[in-house]
């Protein structure tokens, strides 16, 4: 299914590099924002979080944390996506290179953000008192799941975005609901007995994929293996039948532009 | 044996301003079957590309030649006939595409040699070569933003010499260069023709066709007007449009 040489790796790199290059580009202090601009937001809200509205959940502030980076890498990664082969119309519309490369670019370099914010949120939480345990060691295997996750939701998006723009103000739509139907600021057992309410956040992958960090970061102990595996399973299928949908409507990308 | 072998290939885009979404379901579950509002910007195209040899595509804008250059690179596809390719393509359309205004000079050869698959460690051992060539000593550290469109160009071409095709269609991509530039780049394809690389070049400027092509296509809305020896080609075209052969084509 993937056809990739040394030189498409050497083309992922470089724009990859090209995209954290150039969002810092002409700023004085560069590639220090990559570590500053999460620093600085994830302060705020762990403070308002920890220090004001402290309720039945313990460690609050690091548990809004947690809910609100992997959502932030969620929608960075997938706005981004959607509109990258449209962006770089002279790429997708005139070079010969697999096009998922843009996308797989994308995800990549918002990665390295996420990881960065992932890291101050950790230490956020050595600072709050919780301790590292060794369970953070399995923290990769989110990693895995969250990568899964935005790469099957890119790849459909970025050519339907290219068949019809209007997908764009309907996922911006759904990503503000998703700010609520993500557990970010609410346990999923504060649903509990409404059976609509649960079947949503149940059937929601990032619920899943905040919930294994939380367990990791904040209760230092690992989340369930055969939770893990289905899910592995389920994003594995998903992506593989997005790679083959992309694959078949690449052709047509140079008129779709 | 041939490099590239079209037939018989057609090629139609819808006219209106409707998302392609419409297009598609209006061509699919639509009356009849089609949709009207479409224009075959080729039809009924066939020739062939032998091993080694250079082909000039002429024709007014809107004639079908930027179309035809990427259906044979691939990036568009036939609605009929079919294309067939034996070898590594390059299509280069203006040179540049690729480079980024907020990098270097150095950090967009990197970035535009690995959008057109040429090695990391080939442009690291030659990077001082390609600034050289392309006269950009003094500019190696500057961002691409602030060049020149002849510097830019030079910058691209530099860099594309390194690339390992065997078919190279260029459409109008030495349209921005000066005549000093352009007497470099003919010594750069004196080399490709040496070495047996095959060529389509889509041009208004007649110069490059025809001092390198050994045959032209000539296009007119999307039809084939003529296809044969270049003299003769570009004799029968500048009779039809008045055009005399020592003033500058177009």
């Amino acid at each position: 299914m993937f056809h990739y040489n040394v030189k498409h790796f050497n083309l992922l790199r470089e724009l990859t590099i090209s995209q954290l290059r150039s969002k810092d580009a002409s700023s004085l202090l560069g590639i220090i924002w990559s570590f500053l601009n999460p620093l600085l937001f994830l302060l705020v809200v762990f403070v308002m979080f920890n220090l004001r509205f402290q309720g039945s959940i313990e460690n609050y502030g690091i548990y809004v944390l947690v809910g609100i980076v992997q959502y932030t890498h969620f929608s960075n990664c997938t706005v981004a996506s959607m509109t990258v082969l449209k962006n770089m119309g002279q790429l997708t519309g005139q070079t010969l290179f697999p096009k998922e490369l843009l996308i797989f670019s994308i995800i990549l370099s918002r990665t390295y953000e996420f990881v960065i914010a992932l890291g101050i949120t950790i230490m956020f939480a050595y600072i709050a008192g919780i301790g590292f345990s060794f369970s953070i060691l399995a923290l990769p295997f989110v990693l895995v799941l969250q990568i899964s996750l935005v790469l099957w939701v890119s790849l459909i998006l970025s050519w339907i975005y290219l068949l019809a723009r209007d997908i764009q103000h309907i996922f911006h739509v759904f990503l503000r609901l998703l700010i609520f139907i993500c557990p970010i600021f609410y346990p999923p057992s504060f649903v509990e007995g409404n059976f609509w309410a649960e079947l949503i956040i149940y059937i929601n992958p990032l619920t899943h994929l905040i919930d294994f960090s939380r367990s990791i970061i904040i209760n230092g102990e690992l989340f369930s293996a055969t939770a893990f595996c289905w899910l592995l399973l389920i994003h594995s299928i998903l992506i593989y039948l997005s790679f083959k949908t992309f694959k078949r409507v690449e052709p047509r990308f140079g008129e779709l532009l | 044996m041939h490099a590239i072998q079209v037939d018989k290939i057609k090629k139609r885009f819808f006219v209106n301003s409707r998302p392609p979404l419409f297009g598609l379901l209006k061509e699919n579950f639509g009356k009849n079957g089609k949709s009207q509002d479409v224009f075959y910007a080729l039809d009924d195209i066939s020739f062939e590309i032998k091993k080694g040899e250079w082909l000039g595509v002429i024709g007014h804008n809107g004639a079908g030649k930027t179309t035809l250059l990427k259906l044979v690179a691939g990036l568009l596809q036939p609605d009929a006939g079919k294309v067939t390719r034996n070898g590594v393509i390059t299509y280069l359309s203006g040179f540049g595409i690729g480079m980024l205004e907020e990098l270097t000079v150095k950090e967009n050869i990197f970035m535009y040699g690995a959008i057109y698959g040429i090695e990391r460690e080939t442009l690291g051992k030659n990077l001082n070569e390609i600034i050289a060539w392309a006269e950009l000593e003094k500019f190696s550290e500057t961002k691409f933003k602030h060049l020149s469109s002849g510097m830019r160009g030079r910058l691209a071409f530099s860099t594309t010499r390194y690339l390992d095709s065997e078919i190279f269609l260029m459409d109008e991509a030495l349209s921005a260069g000066d005549a000093s530039f352009r007497e470099k780049c003919a010594k750069v394809f004196e080399g490709y023709r040496a070495d047996g690389k095959s060529f389509m070049i889509a041009a208004h400027s007649f110069d490059m066709i025809e001092k390198f092509c050994d045959r032209v296509l000539w296009l007119s809305k999307g039809k084939v007007t003529a296809f044969g020896d270049t003299e003769i080609v570009l004799e029968n075209y500048r009779k039809a449009f008045g055009i005399e052969k020592k003033k500058k084509d177009q």
